[in-house]
């Protein structure tokens, strides 16, 4: 287990570092200069170059990567070119309501999903059964901005029930907090939630079948309680496979939701940076995105070794 | 203590066993053999209540007083795993790869009513009694680190835990290497209560078994005691399967009954082995009973050897 934790961890650590290097290259060879894109185009080339040195970036590639790479370890994301002003405690703040938002999202979509798909999965011959499956085909089918419009038209315009748009911090008022979440957590739940149905319903489908549920049975368990002791962890292992594959869309799908649902979290911020062309605050928010797909994924190799005995033994 | 009678198996139109009656007295081991398809594993699978979705029975089984199908579930589960077990063919797959040994064979006793800590002791006693050698290191394993005949003395500890009245096993050595297969039937003799062995291995029946089933087709086509019926099989069925299990000498063809088992519903009517019989004739479109013709003869011997055939050997 340790060995296979530690082994994890390694790679981890190495793709954030490879992801670093080419986050920074991608970001270098995009045309456009900060000194030249702040001074304007009056510029006299004594001025411009004045502001580079200020900047750092007339220092070799290496160098400025190194420099900025080894801040990101302690939180520092450098100074804005546009607006002075540090990235790194912007960064903090914005993904804080960011992973609040596709947290809920993911509760969203498994309350809707293990319930629905395990339903549809042991009634699968009934109308029933085949209604949730087509239903969660439906769902598939709807991009969560979309959702989300709909969302806000039933109960915000219509109804009058929930605020259209807008983020009350949590420390300001509680409940205004969660009526301000309540509608981006449906869009970006719903769907997610529909496409794991899908997973789920053909994951406990296949622990349906396997032996040692007919084992369970034969010991004078019940058909629910054969499922609900031997086939809900067997049938959570390639669940949790699309789930952090799903969190991760879920991630990239806040972008726009927080544009629908004027939200401040990253998204907000990574558009704003890429409007006003601010690189070093793009390139940020690009690792953190970045860095936070690959966590995600050293979860779910986690998640494996916990689940499954099998795993933990490995070389 | 077990009786069956006219047990039929169906899904849908197609009826996949038809008519099966036997008895199990108490003690008693018997041997259910025939190729694959012809219905032994649904009659096993019949007798305990867990036909595949879709697949019916019908028909009465009663062990020690108690029906066994045409029950509720409810009340069948109740006799899983406490009067009636079953070990599985394959043992690869029968254990839940994510729950130690010792824990699901402890579950098939809390199940029935017996305390936690009491069914962990008895579960490392259980697997002492199959022969596995340090029994507590073996109920802290998953199934992932034991073999394949390690894991069916696991499976029949866990169907010998509630000393049921009844022990039914699907060809439980098939998948295992032959010297394991030995030391498990030994184990089987042993340990069993009353058993209903299934296998299309004569071999195995021979070693075992008092009493024997032949089905052919999902009917019971020749029944009795072990010696009578290898030393003397009267359906032309019976004889084919001895036939071809027999050792030939060097040099000389190997026995086979012709043409191949039909995929159920294929059957012909009347008798179902009479278009792969030599023996067949028009007399055979009409479906023979299992008869005992010593029952019926001017001196009853009643040993209970019964056959369905027109033309039997003589």
């Amino acid at each position: 287990m340790i060995v296979y934790l530690l082994k994890r961890l390694a790679v981890l650590l190495a793709s954030v570092a490879a992801a670093g290097v080419a986050v920074f290259a991608f970001m270098a060879v995009l045309p456009g200069d900060p000194a030249e894109i702040a001074l304007g185009v009056n510029a006299t080339p004594e001025a411009v170059a004045e502001l580079r040195a200020r900047f750092g970036t007339d220092r070799p590639p290496v160098t400025q990567f190194l420099d900025w790479f080894g801040g990101l370890a302690h939180g520092d994301f450098g100074t804005s070119y546009v607006t002075s002003s540090p990235i790194g405690p912007q960064i903090a703040d914005r993904l804080g309501v960011t992973v609040v938002l596709v947290l809920g999202g993911m509760v969203v979509a498994l309350l809707v999903a293990v319930p629905a798909g395990t339903f549809a999965a042991v009634h699968h011959r009934d109308p029933l059964g085949a209604a949730i499956s087509a239903a969660s085909q439906v769902g598939i089918a709807i991009p969560a901005f979309l959702a989300g419009i709909l969302l806000v038209f039933v109960f915000a315009v219509k109804a009058q029930a929930l605020p259209s748009g807008g983020y009350v911090p949590i420390a300001d008022d509680p409940a205004e907090w969660l009526r301000s979440l309540l509608l981006p957590w449906l869009s970006l739940g719903l769907v997610q939630g529909a496409v794991l149905t899908r997973y789920v319903r053909s994951a406990v489908l296949d622990v349906m079948r396997e032996d040692y549920l007919r084992t369970a049975r034969a010991k004078g368990r019940g058909r629910m309680g054969a499922l609900w002791r031997h086939g809900l962890r067997n049938a959570s292992i390639p669940v949790v496979t699309v789930l952090g594959l799903q969190l991760a869309t879920l991630l990239i799908g806040a972008v726009v939701v927080e544009r629908v649902f004027v939200i401040p979290g990253l998204g907000d911020l990574l558009l704003n940076g890429v409007a006003g062309r601010d690189l070093l605050l793009v390139q940020g928010v690009v690792m953190v995105l970045v860095a936070a797909v690959l966590l995600i994924n050293f979860v779910v190799d986690v998640c494996y070794a916990v689940l499954d005995p099998r795993l933990r033994g490995a070389r | 203590m077990l009786t069956v009678e006219g047990l039929s198996v169906r899904a849908d139109d197609l009826e996949l066993v038809r008519e099966v009656s036997f008895g199990i007295g108490p003690g008693e081991r018997v041997g259910l053999i025939g190729e694959s398809g012809s219905g032994k594993s649904l009659t096993a699978l019949a007798l305990m209540g867990l036909l595949p979705d879709g697949v019916t029975a019908s028909g009465t089984a009663r062990l020690g007083g108690r029906d066994l199908v045409g029950v509720p579930e409810r009340r069948l589960k109740d006799l899983r795993g406490r009067t009636v077990s079953m070990v599985f063919q394959e043992p690869m797959t029968a254990l839940n790869p994510l729950m130690r040994v010792g824990a699901q064979v402890a579950e098939v006793m809390t199940l029935h009513g017996v305390a936690a800590g009491r069914a962990r002791e008895r579960a490392a006693e259980l697997l002492g009694r199959v022969r596995l050698p340090d029994p507590e290191r073996i109920a802290r394993s998953y199934p992932h680190q034991l073999s394949g005949g390690q894991r069916q003395r696991v499976m029949l500890a866990i169907a010998l835990a509630n000393e049921p009245d009844l022990l039914i096993c699907d060809e439980p050595t098939t998948a295992l290497d032959v010297t394991v297969q030995k030391q498990m039937l030994e184990l089987i003799a042993e340990v069993a209560p009353a058993l209903l062995f299934i296998t299309h291995d004569l071999a195995v029946v021979a070693s075992l078994c008092e009493r024997v089933l032949v089905m052919y087709g999902g009917r019971v086509v020749e029944s009795g005691p072990l010696r009578e019926v290898f030393k003397h099989p009267r359906h032309r069925y019976t004889e084919g399967l001895l036939a071809a299990s027999r050792l030939a000498p060097r040099g000389t063809r190997l026995a086979t009954i012709p043409g191949a088992v039909p995929a159920a519903g294929r059957f012909p009517g009347g008798c179902v082995f009479r278009d792969r019989c030599a023996h067949a004739t028009e007399t055979c479109a009409t479906a023979p009973a299992l008869t005992d013709p010593d029952l019926t003869g001017p001196e009853p011997r009643g040993d209970g050897h019964a056959f369905a055939c027109w033309h039997p050997r003589r």
